[in-house]
């Protein structure tokens, strides 16, 4: 499986660009249908996200369709690049912020007196169905933010096996 | 005695099915990922997308087929994006194209 992807990168053909050759393949196709619908997706996912309290969907749900949108924009604009806008570091402010929303939640009302996650105890009308929802919010932020994560975790394994094929194939060229 | 509202629905519908058919035998029979891309767009696109049209017409308030229609368009935009993603990735990564010379079970040999 890995000779055969590594032989045209180090091949003689130059048209390849072995600089930065990567699994990436710019296409306008591509580009342009992320670029219609990737905002209809979002939408379609906090849609879902807040119709997890009286219906069908809720905040995992919601937040793996957000998700996806980082992962249309990596197929389409090139990892590395959605990687440059979307660092580890603000995954892991995006995920502690979600958590931090929950905990908010739940035990703020047990500061205020009540059980965990009681709303009613909270002095604003119709706390319940904000709490509900800021509930699923949170969790939605969490989830979205854990699975584009493990997208880029597994595409920096990709690449990262691929760089080091092309170093192994670049020395023995070399010798 | 059939409507022709009824009679509407189920040519969309058996027109859905006809082309998921002809969408899986395509996927099962075709030699290479080429070919079997080109069979399952073309013919998924077309048997999903009568399918949901059935689908609205039968539901026929407001909301749910506003839905099913969206549904429709996304479909038609997305899927042979997929495709054509599929197709592209593979002719990057190298993979060749069936031709006839590399010889087929049923072309009188």
């Amino acid at each position: 499986m890995s000779t055969p992807e590594s032989e045209p990168v180090t091949s003689e053909d130059g048209d390849t660009g072995d600089s930065d050759r990567t699994l990436y393949v710019e296409s306008p196709i591509i580009m342009g249908t992320v670029r219609v619908v990737a905002p209809f997706v979002f939408t379609f996912g906090l849609f879902i996200m807040f119709h997890g309290a009286d219906s069908a969907g809720g905040g995992f749900q919601g937040g793996v369709i957000v998700s996806t949108v980082i992962l249309m924009l990596a197929v389409a604009f090139g990892v590395e690049s959605t990687r440059d806008w979307v660092t580890p570091e603000r995954l892991v402010a995006i995920v502690g912020v979600g958590v931090s929303v929950v905990l908010l939640l739940g035990i703020g009302t047990v500061a205020l007196g009540g059980s965990f996650l009681e709303y009613d105890v909270v002095p604003i009308d119709h706390f319940n169905k904000y709490g509900i929802e800021l509930f699923e919010i949170g969790i939605g932020v969490i989830v979205s933010g854990i699975v584009a994560g493990l997208f880029f975790g597994l595409a920096a394994g990709a690449s990262g096996d691929q760089r080091n094929d092309r170093d192994a194939d670049e020395r023995e060229g070399l010798l | 005695m059939v409507t022709l509202y009824e009679g509407a629905v189920l040519a969309l519908l058996a027109g859905g099915v006809f082309f998921g058919v002809v969408a899986a035998v395509g996927l099962l029979r075709m030699p290479d990922l080429y070919t079997r891309a080109h069979a399952a767009s073309k013919a998924d696109t077309l048997g999903a997308g009568l399918s949901l049209a059935a689908a609205a017409a039968v539901l026929a308030s407001s909301l749910p087929t506003i839905k099913a229609v969206l549904l429709l368009v996304f479909l038609f935009l997305t899927n042979p994006t997929a495709a054509h993603a599929i197709s592209r990735a593979a002719a990057d990564q190298g993979i060749e194209p069936w031709t006839a010379e590399d010889g087929g079970g049923g072309d009188g040999k």
